[in-house]
Order: structure tokens, then sequence, then C-alpha cells
């Protein structure tokens, strides 16, 4: 099996949505403390579904390339279905992830996961990411 | 002498005769330089930007010339525009993570991992000549911590050890058990010490307190690497460290060697017995003027230290890093020749970055964890 799927190659190589949105009504903060991969997603809701997604990611390809799948798949769906999002399903987004890149997949589920209980508290995480590359 | 030849002989390449050095060097470099300019677009670009082309740079008088990629580009999400190589031909990432918790990762492909672990394997066995004995190594296990660069690095020495133990646990270190693994060899091997200068100051600290009596044997080695300063911004003392290691462990200064990297470099410059770190064969360091980086200082004067690397084929690997030191083009007393590297300090406004400051970070929040949690115990509470 080649180390890295065609999807995060693809994705890795040619990011989707990248950025922040201008004044987004969610914005979500997940970063793994240990290993230092992180993802800021912010995202535009109506009617309780995602309408549109940018992120900005710091970390291994894996992580980069699950943060750029992420905006694409949780565009157009339902706030409930975004909770219910796990690792298994962000693995199979990416085409699947070697042994040592599947905390991309966890970290992926979590941001899911936030996106979801941060909207329903009706609140936003910090400005986590600060870059001074 | 062409790359494979100072790969294959690293010794011998680090003891030509200073014209030969330079001939060498500049070749491999120069092959490099066309290598990312005919196959990088992005570095292609930026070539042309600082209006350098193809034939441009000749001789040894022409390596300052050859652009460089600050290393904060590492930082940068959008990172796979440095590569040369596709994330499909991509075998390695490394990381460090400094203090603005912004991992800084770097990629290698397949050929610039067998370059660069046969460098510096070659290294270790050109500088400390070491075959066996035992390593006790003060930091996290690659296991524990799989994409951290330093300790990467230090987990090549192990090939050449006959036993070896990590004593860094989930961020946790109990120099009581360092302790019971160094008896526990004594008088049946060699006993080394590896890891960053942090830890095994903290280690020599313990034994001081607890007044503990340990000598080492006549041919341990403390190596070390990830920089003296801590994350509060304190140095550790050199001099200080050296005249403690002799004092608490019985190991002599000629014997304590330190290293200067950075991860995304495959330079590992390596303390001989005279305390210079020399700079591999394969690698050419620029001192560069602070507020002007296309200007190269002269040897002795002191800068921002730029690494050109000749063995990177995953990117371009000719970095201006944020480090400020100086090279020394002298010959060494212990025979080698070419360039040894001293770092001074992180350039103004850099970010405190190294495996080593977040394991001492880290640390030390566990340890106030721990001393939180037993303040809050109920036999705290009835003390």
């Amino acid at each position: 099996m080649a180390r890295y799927s065609p999807t995060v190659i693809d994705h890795f190589t040619n990011p989707r949505n990248c950025g922040r949105l201008a004044d987004p009504d969610v914005t979500v903060f997940v970063g793994n403390p240990v290993c230092g991969d992180q993802i800021l997603l912010t995202a535009r809701v109506r009617d309780d579904c995602v309408t549109e997604a940018g992120f900005e990611a710091y970390g291994c390809s894996a992580s980069l390339a699950v943060a750029s799948i992420l905006t694409e798949h949780l565009s157009g769906m339902p706030m409930p279905v975004i909770a219910d999002v796990d690792e298994a399903q962000v693995l199979a987004w990416a085409g699947g992830l070697g042994p040592d890149q599947r905390h991309a997949a966890t970290l992926g589920a979590d941001v899911a996961h936030r996106l979801a209980e941060n909207h329903r508290a009706g609140t936003s995480d910090g400005d986590a990411i600060g870059c001074d590359g | 002498m062409d790359v494979v030849s100072m790969l294959g002989m690293p010794g011998a390449a680090l003891r030509v005769p200073r014209p030969q050095w330079r001939q060498s060097l500049s070749a491999a470099l120069l092959e490099a330089f066309e290598f990312h300019l005919a196959n990088n677009g992005f570095y292609r670009a930026l070539c042309e930007a600082e209006g350098i082309r193809a034939g441009d740079i000749g001789g040894d008088g022409d390596l300052h010339r050859i652009p460089l990629l600050p290393v904060g580009m590492f930082k940068q999400a959008n990172a796979h525009v440095m590569l040369t190589a596709g994330l499909a031909d991509i075998e390695l990432e490394i990381r460090s993570t400094g203090t603005g918790g912004i991992p800084s990762v770097s990629r290698r492909d397949a050929t610039t991992v067998t370059r660069a672990s046969v460098g510096i394997f070659g290294g270790y066995r050109d500088f400390f000549g070491i075959s066996k004995g035992a390593g006790l190594f003060l930091c996290p296990s690659t296991a524990e911590v799989p994409e951290m660069g330093m300790v990467k690095v230090f987990n090549l020495l192990t090939g050449m050890l006959d036993d070896h133990r990590y004593l860094v646990h989930e961020f946790s270190f109990d120099p009581n058990e360092a302790l019971d693994q160094l008896r526990r060899w004594e008088g049946r091997m060699t006993r080394h010490i590896v890891g960053p200068p942090f830890i095994i100051a903290r280690f020599m600290r313990f034994l001081e307190l607890e007044e503990i009596p340990l000598q080492l044997d006549p041919e341990s080695m403390i190596i070390m690497l990830g920089g003296w300063k801590q994350y509060t911004g304190r140095s550790i003392s050199r001099e200080e460290f050296d005249a403690n290691a002799e004092r608490l462990l019985g190991v002599e200064p000629a014997r304590i060697r330190d290293m200067y990297g950075m991860i995304e470099s495959n330079m590992l410059a390596i303390e001989c017995e005279h305390h210079r770190k020399h700079v591999p064969p394969w690698c050419y360091v620029s001192i560069r003027d602070i507020t002007d980086p296309a200007v190269e200082l002269a040897p002795g004067r002191t800068g921002g230290i730029a690494i050109l690397d000749a063995l990177n084929t995953s990117y371009p690997g000719f970095l201006l890093s944020d480090d400020v030191g100086e090279v020394d083009e002298s010959d060494c007393p212990c025979g080698r020749t070419g360039q040894t590297v001293r770092f001074r300090r992180r350039r103004q406004g850099a970010e405190l970055g190294c495996c080593a400051v977040s394991i001492e970070k880290y640390l030390d929040s566990q340890q106030v964890v721990a001393d939180c949690d037993l303040a809050g115990s109920p036999a705290a509470a009835g003390r």
C-alpha cells in the first residue's frame, strides 16, 4: 500500500477552502498538545446546516489534508450528522491513513464534534493559531 | 570527493586538505542546486525573483548566492510548495515544536532519509568511536514521540550499543530510575549518557542534592543535543555543566560532546574532543548579516546561520535559520578540516524553539500538575 492515499496527496497538494471565512458563524480550534498538529475551522451555518467552511492547519501532511477534506465533506451537512462524525468516517473520507497518520483522523473527528458543540452552545473558540512563519 | 564517497568515508572526508574540501563541497552543492532548480517550480521562481539562473553558480565563491528558504516556511500551512519531491515520495516527516506551539515539519524522501541516516551514523562513528556499551537515554523514546527530530537523531545511536534504555516516559522523568539503571549496568558495560543538556543537568542536580556518589567508566561519554537555553529563557552554563559532570559522574570534559542541528536540515555538527562542532563535509554554513541576509560575513564574525546542504532531494536544503552564531575555518587540533560552527543565540523575535525546549516545558507542566495533585490529596491535607 502506498504511504499516502491519492485523496490525501490531492488535498495536501491542492488544498481546498484554505483560509478563514470572514465573519463566520462558528469557529473551532482543536490542537494536539503533544505533537502540535492544529486545525482551525471556520463555518457559516444556515438552518442547522453548514453552508461553507474554511480551514487553517499546521502539522503533518495527513492533518493538513484532513482539514481540507473536512471542509468539503462538512459543507451541506446538517449539524446532527456532523455531531456523529467519527474517526472511521474521516478515515474513509481520506481514503485510508497509515498507523502513524491515524491521529489525523482523530483530530478531524474532534473538529467535527467541536463544530457541532460550539454551534449548539452558540460559542466559538478563540484564535489559537498564529504563525510567525 | 563526491557525496557518495563523503557518506561512505566521513572520517576521510572530514580530514581532506582544505582546497580539496572546498572543491568537493562546491561541486556537491552545485549539483544539488541544479537539481532543485530543474525540478522545483517554487524554488525556480524564487531564484528567478533573485535574478539567479542555472550557470550563475560556479565555484565556491558563488555559494553565498544560492537562494535560501527561511526556516519559518516549514511552519506554514502551504509548506507543500517547497517540495521538490511529491508527497507520494515522502517517506518521513520530522517535526519540532517550539514555544509558539506551531510545529515545524520537514518532509524527507527515501533518498534523503538514506543519506541523512548514513551521514549521521558515520558522524557518530568518526567522532565518538562507539561500538559497544550501554546508553542511558534521558529523553522520550521514538515510540513515544516518533516524529520528534531530536530523539530520532539520538535513536540512531542505539544501533551501536549493546543495551539502552529511555528514561522519560509520558513526559515524566524519575532520576531514581536512571540511577538504578546505571547501577545495573555497572561492571558489565561502559555506560554512556545521552540526552538534552537540561535533563542531564537535572540528573546531576539530583545526585548532588542527594549526595549520591557515582563514577561512570573510563570510556563513558555524555552525548547531547537540544541546546542550552531553557524554555524559561535561562541558559545552562557549559563550563559549569562540564565541571559538574566531571565531579558528579567522573566524565572528563573531552568526553562530553554536544551537537548542533535543526530538523529542517541534514546537518548535524558534532563536537570533537576540543569542543568544536564540525560541519559535515556535505554542508556549508554561511553566516549572514542580520540586517541583510544577502551579505555573507567572513569566518569569525557573528550573524545569522544559513545552512546549505547537498544531501536533500525532497526540498532545497538551502536554509536561512533563526539562529545566530559564527563559523571558524581555522584548522582544528583534532585534525579535521572544513568548518566548525558555534551557535550563540536565537535571532531577535524568533521563538525559542526546539524539541528539547518542548520536552522541558512539558516535563515542568507535568511536575506542576503532580505537585497540585499532591497538595490537594487527603494525605497532604493531613500534614
